[in-house]
């Protein structure tokens, strides 16, 4: 992601390769396409530094059961609706909710919405072991296939990946993708047609298309 | 701000007033008026050396102002007939992940060569020095003849 405020226009006369551009951007609840964020982070806007954990191994994907541990909505489980990396957020649907009004005019009072606030992952969030439905900590551990899953420490139970992470804006599942007239079938893609000839590229064109080439190139040395 | 040319270019000094659309000569206001402004457009000013800016070659050249076409200037694309090609721009999501091990030089000689090597030991065929007793037309073939074949059109020996 770049956010270029200023660059020197080319010619001799320019120093060259003069940029002032953004570095550190201010991450929130909006994403870095929209343009509530190019607004939070349009060229001279300043913010405070904020610290964020670095987390090695991220855990929590979108549709997991999740129990929150701080605010009103304490003890109460929920499913993740939103993960927000860059910030170590998580918005469980339903839970952790303020009350936003929007739209107040003059002659008319506003709407209420109810907004869910975005609880950090490492101290305001636990997993829940679907085995018991109460929170627990876990750990990353390979099973006999090799497979790296999350387990709780508690019960030691597995606790899947939901399928819901999988999800992007082109597709639900993988298997589920509907494809489109520009896209290349599978088979076609894992077709070898590679055949080993002792040719180099353009000779194969060469013979291909039945160009004869009969010179003796002159003797050259290196010294 | 100066004006460092005697000629003003159109440009006008209206900063007590607030007027919109003060911008910019006649001409200026008739471009940005095109629709497709806002689409990568050249230099407008320099029309005649706008190549310059894409990199793209004249078809021609200027005499006395006039332009006058050099057909053999012109790019012919020789594009393929992609009739019942089945490769696309895209790859769908739903393809398995290929892993293809490195082919190098041996898998090369292997395909190539070693069957016939294989194939002489087994019958008897090879000298005691090694040599084949019924060489092929490539093992026929003397250093020079084989360099010449490798330093033809297409070679990546450099």
């Amino acid at each position: 992601m770049e956010q270029v405020e200023w660059r020197n226009p080319k010619g001799i006369q320019y120093k060259p390769n003069t940029v002032i551009k953004r570095t550190k951007f201010k991450f929130g609840m909006h994403r870095p396409w929209t343009a509530e964020f190019r607004e939070e982070n349009a060229p001279g806007v300043h913010h405070p530094k904020i610290f964020v954990e670095p987390i090695k191994k991220w855990s929590f994907f979108r549709g997991d059961r999740v129990e929150v541990l701080v605010g009103k909505d304490k003890g109460k489980q929920g499913i993740v609706k939103q993960v927000i990396q860059e910030r170590n957020w998580v918005t469980v649907e339903g839970l952790n909710c303020v009350l936003e009004k929007m739209g107040e005019r003059k002659n008319f009072p506003g709407v209420y919405l109810q907004v869910e606030k975005p609880l950090l992952v490492t101290e305001q969030v636990a997993l829940v072991d679907p085995s018991d439905l109460q929170a627990t900590p876990f750990e990353w551990r390979f099973t006999e296939d090799g497979e790296e899953v999350r387990v709780s420490t508690r019960t030691g139970r597995i606790i899947p990946v939901p399928a819901s992470a999988e999800e992007t804006i082109d597709y639900k599942t993988k298997s589920t993708y509907k494809e489109q007239p520009k896209d290349t079938k599978a088979d076609a893609v894992t077709e070898i047609t590679f055949e080993p000839k002792l040719k180099t590229f353009e000779m194969d064109i060469m013979d291909k298309m039945n160009i004869k080439e009969d010179r003796i190139p002159p003797k050259y040395y290196w010294y | 701000t100066i004006s460092t040319s005697c000629v003003r270019c159109g440009k006008r000094n209206f900063k007590k007033f607030s007027i919109f659309n003060k911008r910019g000569s006649r001409i200026f206001k008739e471009q940005r008026m095109d629709p497709n402004y806002d689409l990568p457009h050249d230099s407008i000013f320099l029309v005649k050396y706008s190549f310059l800016e894409r990199g793209v070659r004249d078809v021609g050249y200027y005499v006395d102002g006039k332009f006058v076409l050099v057909p053999e200037k012109v790019p012919e694309l020789i594009v393929p007939d992609l009739k019942d090609f089945e490769l696309k721009p895209y790859v769908s999501y739903r393809t398995p992940d290929v892993i293809q091990s490195e082919f190098t030089a041996e898998d090369l000689f292997n395909v190539v060569y070693a069957s016939k090597i294989v194939k002489d030991f087994k019958e008897g065929k090879l000298k005691e020095d090694g040599t084949p007793v019924e060489p092929s037309p490539e093992e026929k073939m003397t250093p020079e003849e084989a360099k010449n074949n490798a330093d033809r059109t297409g070679t990546d020996i450099f």
